[in-house]
């Protein structure tokens, strides 16, 4: 039988990594126009919820594993975390990049590059990780083992 | 700009030999704007009118897709000709391109659900002819 | 940073005050709307309209927030849970609008009273002008030397708040994966979309697949979710 939401798969399959390539546009063009971690990480991960919605669940979880996810959203939060205490260890304050470099200025560069590259994989995992903790729900389908904890 | 032109072009200032080298180009840039433009807003208001007055979904979205795809189209391609060549007008033109691809397939998705949901289309009294019949 | 010049104040004030009567309308009608899934579009519609008011107003960046979070991400999330919920809001008895219109009175009164201390419009003695965001303004072209002055002050003067709000994100997450978990199969919970249980047979049926411990058991597990159902009737 002919795949009736054709047109929409072919769609989405080409502007799918264009979102995706648009993300990261803007989370590495955030220095010099408007953008930055938080939108780019939305903007992937819309990227991957238009996979979910027009190719199912289950492909997009064979595509972007759960445990990929939960690394992502935690990785995100340690790389910020890690700048920061990086930088006290090279001897500034907690968040001061300016010792990334001998340079005070290329320093706080390298410094924004890995905090918005933090904030890019957890607001991009998180937004995911709810996305498939709601879409992963059958409606009306009891949990077997909601059934077997019940008796 | 296009009254300043026109001012240059018919005052008896001291430099109207210079403003008489009216370019044409710009002259053209500013004819075709202002037609493209004029078209998009009338695309873009009879697709209004047509959402608000048709009788029934399936005219409307054909009013709605058109506001989406001529009229917007058409607006976005009176500013790309504004913009000469620049980076702005490549930008414009990757919207109106990612416009062109994903209005009419959202048109077409809604279309297609609405049908197979069983929404029948308001239809007039003429029935094409049946084929035996017209034996 | 283009502020609304006097020569273009009137298309700038048209726009203003077009979009601002657009969004009124549109929260009007979330609120009078039934159906949740009209609300939820509308609620897509009030946030790209919140987006286009933001451009008007210089604020790009927050305009690309609101278009991304508000009018993207978030209207496919409230779909997917709308999936797991009714289709329809209850309507609630006058008597118990009362109270929350008589707050909102109050606040709307208070802060029309506020209105008249606000700085004019992108007013060079504004509070967020003078002070430490000039100091910004004048520190990033010097320190960073990046042109975009939002990047600066989110990422370094202000990283512990963005610190802050990673964390918040990462929290809100794993809230939700807490209570609903990655796969969806977390927590006693059962759906009955439309007052509801939908699919019996099938449920009946993944029970009896799950093997002899379940199914041994299926005669206890009926007469809970007939409760259930029971229970969302009621």
């Amino acid at each position: 039988m002919r795949d009736p939401h054709i047109l929409l798969r072919v769609v989405s399959k080409f502007l799918i990594p264009l979102i995706a390539l648009f993300a990261f546009y803007v989370q590495f063009h955030g220095d010099y126009g408007p953008g930055g971690g938080f939108q780019a990480g939305v903007i992937l991960a819309a990227s991957v919820i238009l996979y979910g919605l027009v190719f199912g669940i289950a492909a997009t979880k064979t595509a972007f594993p759960p445990s990929w996810i939960r690394i992502g959203m935690t990785l995100g939060v340690l790389l910020y975390g890690g700048t920061g205490v990086l930088s006290f260890l090279l001897g500034g304050e907690f968040l001061n990049y300016s010792v990334f470099s001998h340079n005070p200025s290329h320093g706080q560069h390298y410094g924004i590059l890995a905090v918005e590259l933090g904030v890019l994989c957890t607001v991009a995992s998180v937004m995911v990780a709810i996305f498939y903790a709601f879409g992963s729900r059958q409606p009306g389908v009891p949990n077997i083992e909601n059934a077997n904890e019940d008796g | 700009m296009m009254i300043d032109l026109m001012l240059a072009a018919s005052s008896s200032h001291p430099e109207a030999e210079l403003a008489l080298h009216i370019d044409w180009l710009e002259l053209l840039r500013w004819c075709l704007t202002v037609v493209f433009m004029g078209a998009g807003l009338f695309f873009v208001l009879a697709g209004t009118l047509g959402v608000l007055r048709l009788p029934d979904f399936y005219t409307r979205l054909h009013a709605a897709g058109m506001t989406d795809t001529l009229g917007a189209e058409l607006i976005l391609l009176a500013l790309i000709v504004q913009s000469g060549f620049s980076q702005m007008s490549l930008k414009l033109l990757l919207v109106a391109l990612f416009l062109l691809i994903t209005s009419p397939t959202a048109t077409h998705v809604i279309a297609h659900s609405a049908h197979k949901e069983g929404l029948e289309p308001i239809l007039g009294p003429y029935k094409a002819p049946e084929l035996d019949e017209a034996e | 940073m283009v502020f609304a010049s006097t020569s273009h104040a009137l298309p700038v004030y048209i726009l203003d005050y077009g979009l601002l009567a657009i969004l009124v309308i549109v929260a009007f009608a979330i609120i009078r709307v039934r159906s949740l899934f009209a609300i939820v579009m509308l609620q897509g519609v009030y946030s790209l309209v919140c987006a286009a008011w933001f451009v008007s107003l210089d604020a790009v960046d927050v305009a690309f927030t609101e278009a991304a979070v508000g009018a993207g991400v978030s209207t496919v999330l409230m779909l997917s849970a709308m999936l797991l919920a009714d289709c329809r809001s209850a309507p609630v008895p006058i008597s118990r609008q009362i109270g929350p219109l008589v707050i909102v009175i109050i606040a709307g009164m208070a802060m029309l009273y506020a209105v008249g201390d606000m700085p004019a419009y992108g007013s060079a003695t504004s509070p967020a002008n003078s002070y430490v965001g000039m100091d910004y303004l004048e520190r990033t072209a010097k320190e960073i030397h990046i042109p975009n002055v939002v990047t600066a002050v989110l990422a370094s003067y202000r990283g512990y708040d963005t610190f802050g709000e990673t964390v918040v994100i990462f929290a809100a997450g794993l809230g939700v994966l807490l209570l609903l978990g990655l796969n969806g199969n977390a927590g006693r919970w059962e759906a009955c979309p439309n007052g509801q249980c939908v699919s019996d047979s099938d449920s009946v049926a993944s029970i009896e697949q799950s093997g002899s411990l379940a199914s041994s058991r299926e005669g206890e597990t009926k007469p809970s979710k007939l409760k259930t159902k029971g229970a969302d009737d009621a």
